[in-house]
């Protein structure tokens, strides 16, 4: 039974590391810009799909078609923030909440313009087939290589923050964006490194998913809503809340699905919704 | 403003007359716009009148929606599940309500959004109750009956759209009172400046929660139309997506006036129903549309008309 | 306040007249159904998936239907008029797919409906076809309740079913019952009715003829579900023999996929996929089957394959379908082709387009279409007609993977048939 929890568990792992990197970018924007970007499921869905065409259609280096996607996607992240994102910062909620909805409507018919409504699948990279024996069960090289990058990403992630002169600045213009601009910062090229940097991230988790998930509009939007909860019950805007969510859902939901199938949507949810109603600050907030 | 009530009734004349000479499709279409619009200004008195954003409307639609369906599944009376609709969405309002006022901004629309999504699990898992993935089919379009006085038939399209047409519109019209009396006052002064408010004495989350129980009760009411129209309910009626099309809608019309959400109703059903006609990618022009008005023109259409168009056309300044 | 109360007054007036004009109008009675036009083109109306994981579907049934129309509109049409195709997006949804139905017949002017990848909405779309006067040809939608309930039962004489129903799925029952070392069966199912009942058919069929078989999991993965290792680890954890499995199309590539990726093809000794001989599924798993990875324990059905009976008629189906596609044709293909022949041979018969003549025609009638004889039951307006199972291989006579090995059973050996028992649509 333990070993079964076990090796659920990891199961469970792989899955959060997916929601990691997108709930990730989401933290990240939302706790230096101050705003919540719905479409950021887009991005993640648009890395996916730029994986596919270098990988799966045109056959680059499996490696070479991840780092092209994360440029491609960065790219389109900085037209996004120079031209729509940069306007919203101070307006009402309601208003960002609906512009940023606005792009998943249009990002979503986009990619069925540009690669048609059918859903599909790359094949998988050789190097990653097989599996490793764990407790007994065969655990996928590939889940292990993703959970291998969404620990790399968290630790990058945090040295960035913490090490570099760009984290500093970040850190500065989140608490207190006008003593920032004082002081020399230059916000919106800042900004607009943050919401990039953020895309990329969304796109990675995109990038990553394809040889295993299904390349189809809407994915983004699907796990979107679980960033949200995720970002919530870690705290909005607090990156390390980000990862414990990440990982508290990710395994919630494998072991939904193992032990309780009836709940396991509803569990999410409910977890969402106690933590905002007691600790709205999140687990990590202050 | 005498030309608004003119306008005002030659719209209600165009309505009562709309069978005449729209076809079977047209007046099915109208009465998915009074649904809307019905849902979407619950929706604004919680937003425009009481600066709070709920993400999770579709949730109580769909509790009118699924309540409503069950009762015309045991007892064809029209009249009782329209009712059993609007106080399902009234009562779900007035519980989640109590848990959800209390907190503000972003946090309010976040719990609100979670407890949406929670109804929509519900919808999905509760197989024995709510039919789960495939929902509840072969709701009769029952007759409405008021038993020993009256009972039409409701199956021809025309005979259901002047019942929705007639409930919506006395919905619309009490909605007009509430939002311009002392109550809708106050509520006013809540979204505008909190504190002046609470100093004055009034208990401000009990008047937020009653503004998000009548929304509640606008949105059931508006779910309540819809399982004799389709025959059919399904859970994506509760989820997220569906809570987006009142705010969408609202801010498409203007959030800060009165007939916004219904004006917002009335274009999002044109503009889809004319761009489907000849692309099938409509989303990416509606999407586009939302965008532009956000940066734009915040007001809405119905602000831009009075304040743009209205002027040029009649010399007159824009009304105060 | 004067304009106030004169917008109070006009709306309390307007109500009333609007109550009262209405309760008057409520004698104006919008006819059952729009009566068809007697001239100009014969316009069908379809409807299916055509985005998302499930698209290649709806695909397939305009593909079908439209090859089928290509051959007959220069022959003449059927009684003289030429045929028009209109397909919309079903999105999966029972709501829109009952809006699609209504706009096809009462704005655009169909004569006939066909298509409806769900089960759903096949199940929500019936009860509105009296209503509507219009025949409806179910060419995917698998739920036995469809033909069971709704046609046998309520008497809904619109809705004709032509493609083989949830029966297929659970053929493994007759594949496998001579099988005595596969005793330990799991499931992955979709989590939703067309998952509960070809599970449960499944396991009420293998339990007649084995009584030892053991079912020691099941999981259940709702629609667009992305990741099923959570699912195949959890079944796995019960050491299973075989896997029984019905999520479809993309998603069903999706889970072998990563179910190889998991080592199941080393521990199971066999795996159903019930509709795998679906050639989107084929497709996708091409390079896997090449490369042998599934060791030949990938077992299938469809609803019908490209790749039997060996008739003429057959042939020449596959064959005009990929000049024209430059694809395979599914099984939803094959369906919504048979379906304008269908109507084609029962307006004929009848020698009229009407609803209730052309229903009256077909019932009872023996069709020959590419996927062999079909007759169409009288009870329940289900076509009845065989498709063979067969293990995934690869043939050096087809570009893709077919199904080999075939074992073909006859459609009356496991169709049911009425009185029809409740079958348990739960888990």
């Amino acid at each position: 039974m333990l070993e079964k929890l076990l090796f659920q568990s990891l199961i469970g792992l792989s899955l959060a590391m997916y929601l990691w990197l997108l709930a990730s970018g989401l933290t990240l924007v939302f706790g230096v810009l101050g705003v919540l970007n719905f479409a950021h499921g887009s991005l993640f869905m648009l890395g996916a799909y730029a994986t596919f065409t270098f990988y799966g259609k045109l056959g680059l280096n499996f490696w070479l078609s991840i780092g092209l996607s994360l440029i491609s996607v960065g790219i389109i992240g900085a037209i996004l923030e120079r031209l729509f994102i940069r306007r919203i910062y101070d307006i009402d909620l309601p208003y960002q909440l609906i512009l940023t909805f606005g792009f998943i409507l249009i990002f979503d018919d986009l990619v069925k313009m540009v690669w048609g409504g059918v859903a599909m699948i790359p094949p998988m990279p050789h190097f990653f087939e097989g599996n490793l024996s764990i407790f007994g069960r065969a655990f996928p090289i590939y889940n292990l290589f993703i959970i291998v990058a969404g620990l790399g990403v968290a630790v990058i992630l945090w040295l960035a923050l913490e090490k570099t002169w760009w984290g500093r600045m970040i850190r500065a213009s989140a608490s207190d964006r006008e003593m920032a601009s004082a002081i020399g910062i230059n916000i919106p090229v800042l900004f607009t490194t943050v919401f990039v940097f953020a895309a990329m991230l969304a796109a990675l988790g995109g990038a990553l998913g394809t040889p295993v998930r299904v390349v189809a509009p809407g994915i983004g939007t699907a796990m979107i809503i679980q960033a949200f909860v995720i970002t919530v019950i870690g705290g909005l805007g607090n990156l390390k809340g980000a990862f414990v969510g990440a990982l508290i859902v990710g395994i919630l939901t494998s072991f939904g699905i193992l032990l309780f199938p009836v709940f396991e949507l509803f569990i999410i949810f409910v977890v969402m919704a106690i933590v905002l109603m007691v600790k709205p600050e999140g687990l990590f907030g202050k | 403003m005498k030309l608004k009530s003119l306008f005002l009734a030659a719209l209600i004349l165009f309505l009562l007359l709309l069978p005449t000479f729209a076809g079977k499709y047209g007046v099915y279409m109208t009465i998915h716009i009074l649904i809307l619009s019905v849902f979407a200004l619950g929706f604004n008195l919680l937003l425009g009148y009481t600066g709070l954003l709920s993400f999770g409307q579709a949730g109580f639609f769909a509790m009118g929606a699924y309540a409503s369906a069950k009762i015309l599944l045991l007892i064809p009376s029209l009249l009782l599940g329209t009712i059993a609709g609007m106080v399902a969405g009234g009562i779900a309002a007035l519980i989640l309500g109590y848990l959800c006022v209390r907190h503000t901004r972003i946090y309010f629309s976040m719990l609100t959004l979670s407890f949406g999504m929670m109804i929509y699990s519900l919808a999905w898992k509760w197989r024995d109750v709510t039919g789960g993935d495939d929902g509840l089919v072969g709701i009769p379009r029952a007759p409405f009956t008021i038993p020993g006085i009256l009972s039409i038939n409701m199956t021809p399209m025309g005979n259901y759209y002047y019942f929705v047409l007639a409930i919506s519109l006395i919905a619309i019209f009490i909605l007009y009172r509430i939002v311009n009396s002392p109550f809708g006052l106050t509520l006013k002064g809540i979204r505008d400046s909190e504190n002046r408010v609470a100093f004055a004495g009034i208990s401000i989350r009990n008047y937020r929660l009653l503004s998000f129980t009548i929304a509640g009760l606008y949105a059931g009411l508006a779910g309540s139309f819809l399982p004799p129209l389709e025959n059919t309910v399904t859970p994506p009626l509760a989820h997220w997506t569906h809570s987006a099309e009142p705010v969408m809608v609202t801010l498409l019309g203007g959030i800060h006036t009165f007939s916004g959400p219904i004006v917002g109703s009335i274009l999002f059903y044109l503009i889809k129903d004319i761009i489907v006609r000849y692309t099938q990618y409509w989303l990416i022009w509606f999407g586009s549309i939302v965008v532009f008005l956000v940066l734009v023109f915040r007001g809405g259409v119905v602000i831009f008309f009075t304040e743009r168009i209205w002027p040029l056309l009649s010399h007159h300044s824009p009304p105060p | 306040m004067a304009k106030k109360i004169t917008r109070r007054r006009f709306l309390k007036n307007a109500v009333v007249g609007g109550v009262a004009l209405g309760t008057g109008l409520g004698g104006y009675q919008v006819t059952y159904g729009q009566a068809k036009k007697t001239t100009g083109p014969i316009k069908i109306g379809g409807q299916g998936a055509i985005s998302g994981a499930h698209a290649d579907y709806g695909w397939q049934m305009m593909a079908g239907a439209t090859l089928a129309i290509e051959q007959i509109n220069p022959k003449g049409g059927i009684l003289g008029r030429k045929l028009e195709l209109k397909f919309m997006d079903e999105e999966l949804k029972p709501a829109t797919a009952v809006k699609n139905a209504r706009y096809l017949v009462t704005d655009w002017g169909a004569d006939f409906l066909f298509g409806i990848d769900s089960s759903g909405s096949a199940m929500a779309v019936g009860p509105v076809l009296p209503e509507l006067n219009r025949l409806c040809f179910v060419t995917h939608g698998a739920t036995h309740r469809l033909t069971e309930e709704l046609v046998y039962q309520k008497g809904i004489k619109q809705i004709f079913r032509m493609v083989a129903p949830v029966y297929q799925d659970a053929l493994a029952a007759l594949v496998f019952k001579d099988n005595p070392e596969i005793k330990r069966w799991a499931g992955i199912n979709c989590d939703y009715e067309y998952g509960y009942v070809a599970w449960n058919l499944f396991k009420e069929n293998i339990r007649k003829f084995r009584p030892d078989v053991e079912f020691v999991a099941a999981a259940w993965a709702p629609f667009w579900t992305m990741d099923f290792s959570s699912h195949i680890s959890a079944v796995m954890a019960e050491k299973p023999d075989a896997i029984f499995a019905t999520p479809w199309a993309g998603e069903g590539v999706m889970l072998l996929r990563q179910a190889l990726m998991l080592g199941v093809f080393d521990k199971i000794q066999v795996w159903w996929q019930g509709m795998g001989g679906s050639v989107d599924i084929l497709e996708g798993i091409s390079r896997e089957v090449a490369a042998d990875k599934f060791k030949g324990k990938l077992w299938a059905t469809a609803r019908y394959i490209h790749n039997w009976p060996l008739t003429p008629e057959n042939k020449a189906f596959v064959d005009a379908f990929r000049k024209r596609w430059g694809k395979f044709p599914n099984y939803s293909a094959e369906a919504s082709y048979s379906t304008i022949y269908a109507i084609k041979t029962g307006a004929e018969q009848a020698k009229s387009l009407e609803t209730a003549k052309v229903g009256a025609a077909l019932e009872g009638m023996e069709l020959k279409t590419p996927a062999g004889s079909r007759l169409i039951r009288k009870e329940d307006h289900q076509a009845i007609y065989t498709v063979p199972a067969g293990r995934v291989i690869q043939s050096p006579e087809y570009p893709i993977p077919v199904l080999g090995d075939l074992k073909v059973i006859p459609a009356k050996d496991y169709y049911r048939h009425p009185p029809f028992t409740p079958i348990a649509a739960t888990k």
